[in-house]
């Protein structure tokens, strides 16, 4: 009996704590369907009292405004894919050729990159600027995907997985003549799909959701990403008109919250992995 | 003949194998020369030239912009000691509340039911999905002084309308409380790991010895989490560091200087007034006292 009303007082205090997390999302989602009046008269309608679309078509359709919200969009979903792409294809081949074949050097190697995990973003995001700069290549999509491209955690990743990857496998298919690129590709990557998913969720979240680089390495307003746009609605012309800005806020939440409860338990094992040390 | 012929074959087969294996490791490579090393090369020389974008030379001129930073009259003495004074505010009122409500919620969630669980692990979880311009701008709304949610609450309760943004302390608690919001799920999933990592044996002994739940947490749960604790109180300590977005966006630095951290002193100084050769010193001056930090863990 007692161990019972101790269960139901946790369980309530799970849904007091959980409430709290979802109202900001909720309060959000609700302003969106509210016009700039009854937003601005700041009541306290979870339900809004005129129900409209109006926000969403007046962010959508950019009427008055330049948006270009399905570029912003478009953009963010671009970069990240691409990003994405790329890590886990140069990841994957050097953890597997660090892990497991005869690269020179690889003593050292490993660590080195290791060690640049220790590396703040504050180091390197002046000087990448200026490389970008120089090269004229600011504004375009090169410094929307590369510069997340360098990052070692994905190879700390993956190298965990392919050193504890059982040899069996790989010998017999080099008995069966198989070359290190056949290995790899036919049986090495297919095994580790599980933890490649993990680090693809991880880096797209990372680079859809970026705001410091995107912010600074962007100008012109067809090469904002969706995260830096509505930033520059905030401070423009959206300034206070609650209910179109938080139809952008919703709209720009959407495509990464789907990956998000799509993908929540390779993020949770990223991260538990990341903890292991 | 035969004999002497097979190791020159093998060395050259070996030579090849290490080729091509080396192949695998290349594009990586490449990419931390080009995103990490010269960056990080760059950098420095960076910031041992008068770097100012809108001259036309920028000249070699030492330690100068180090020393700048170091001397008690220049304004880049204050700019760079006052923003690490707000970004160290941010990390000593932040990271204690990320670390300890972060293992409160994981305990509370290892208390109930495994399905209930998991639902909550998701709900307190969402919020690290979204971007830092999204959070920030919907905690603009809600704490808004004339229609915002959080004060329309208060007013019915027959409280003032508090300043939140505008105001301090209000503004570090209103900075603080969306971090909590945003990045608490990140430490309660890994102290959750944690948590059932620790061995159901040493509980039982304690049970048997009669300890209470308190005691078993003091003497049992926190020993063996001990060197995760130590790697979520550094990951903190240095997202807390690297804070930017929430101040830019829902306080813009006020009121006053008073929440102008670090990070967005460098940012202004290198894109408004173009200053790249000071700001990559600051940068630099950062990222040391950062990576000393992530050192202390090993």
């Amino acid at each position: 009996m007692k161990k019972n009303g101790k269960q139901i007082g946790l369980i309530v205090l799970a849904s007091v704590i959980g409430l709290l997390f979802l109202i900001p999302l909720i309060w959000m989602i609700s302003t969106s369907f509210k016009n700039d009046f009854e937003a601005i008269a700041g009541g306290l309608n979870w339900i809004p009292e005129n129900f409209t679309f109006e926000n969403y078509l007046y962010t959508l359709t950019g009427d008055g405004v330049d948006v270009p919200i399905f570029r912003w969009m478009f953009n963010s979903l671009f970069a990240g894919l691409a990003g994405t792409a790329i890590i886990v294809a140069i990841d994957a081949l050097a953890a597997y050729g660090l892990a497991r074949l005869d690269v020179p050097f690889k003593k050292y190697l490993f660590p080195l990159f290791i060690s640049t995990l220790m590396i703040p973003f504050v180091i390197t995001f002046l000087p990448m600027y200026m490389q970008f700069s120089n090269f004229g290549l600011l504004n375009t999509y090169a410094v929307l995907i590369f510069p997340y491209t360098a990052n070692a955690f994905g190879v700390f990743l993956l190298y965990q997985f392919f050193k504890s990857f059982p040899k069996e496998l790989e010998e017999a298919a080099k008995l069966d003549g198989a070359n290190k690129w056949q290995i790899f590709v036919k049986i090495v990557i297919p095994s580790a799909k599980p933890i490649i998913w993990t680090l693809a969720i991880f880096s797209f979240m990372g680079i859809y959701n970026d705001f410091l680089w995107p912010l600074v390495a962007t100008n012109s307003p067809d090469m904002r990403t969706i995260t830096t746009g509505i930033a520059i609605m905030q401070q423009g012309s959206f300034t206070s008109s609650y209910g179109k800005l938080m139809a952008l806020t919703t709209i720009a939440t959407i495509p990464i919250l789907i990956v998000f409860l799509i993908g929540q338990k390779q993020l949770i094992k990223g991260i538990t992995q990341s903890g292991i040390k | 003949m035969k004999e002497a012929k097979l190791p020159a074959s093998k060395a050259k087969k070996e030579r090849l194998s290490k080729f091509t294996s080396f192949l695998f490791v290349l594009p990586y490579l490449l990419l931390f020369l080009a995103f990490l090393f010269i960056p990080l090369v760059y950098g420095i020389y960076i910031s041992l030239h008068d770097y100012n974008l809108l001259s036309s030379v920028q000249p070699f001129i030492g330690f100068e912009n180090y020393a700048t930073i170091f001397n008690p009259d220049s304004a880049m003495n204050s700019l760079f000691f006052e923003g690490l004074g707000n970004t160290v505010k941010f990390v000593i009122f932040s990271v204690p509340l990320l670390v300890a409500i972060g293992l409160g919620l994981a305990l509370l969630l290892n208390s109930i039911p495994g399905k209930l669980r998991t639902f909550f692990r998701t709900i307190y979880f969402i919020p690290y999905a979204i971007s830092v311009s999204v959070v920030s701008i919907i905690f603009l709304w809600i704490l808004d002084t004339n229609s915002g949610l959080l004060n329309m609450y208060l007013m019915d309760l027959g409280f003032d309308a508090i300043p939140w943004l505008t105001k301090q302390p209000f503004a570090w608690i209103s900075l603080i409380g969306a971090t909590i919001w945003w990045t608490l799920g990140f430490n309660m999933i890994i102290f959750i790991n944690a948590l059932n990592e620790v061995p159901e044996e040493l509980y039982e002994a304690g049970a048997i010895d009669g300890a209470s739940a308190w005691q078993k947490f003091i003497h049992i749960t926190l020993p063996t989490i001990r060197p995760i604790m130590l790697f979520v109180i550094i990951t903190s300590t240095i997202a807390s560091f690297n804070v930017f977005g929430q101040p830019y966006l829902m306080t813009r630095g006020g009121p006053g200087d008073s929440t102008e951290v670090l990070l967005m002193g460098i940012v202004n100084l290198a894109f408004e007034e173009r200053e790249l050769g000071v700001a990559s010193a600051m940068a630099l001056l950062m990222s040391l006292i950062m990576i000393v930090i992530s050192v202390i863990q090993f």
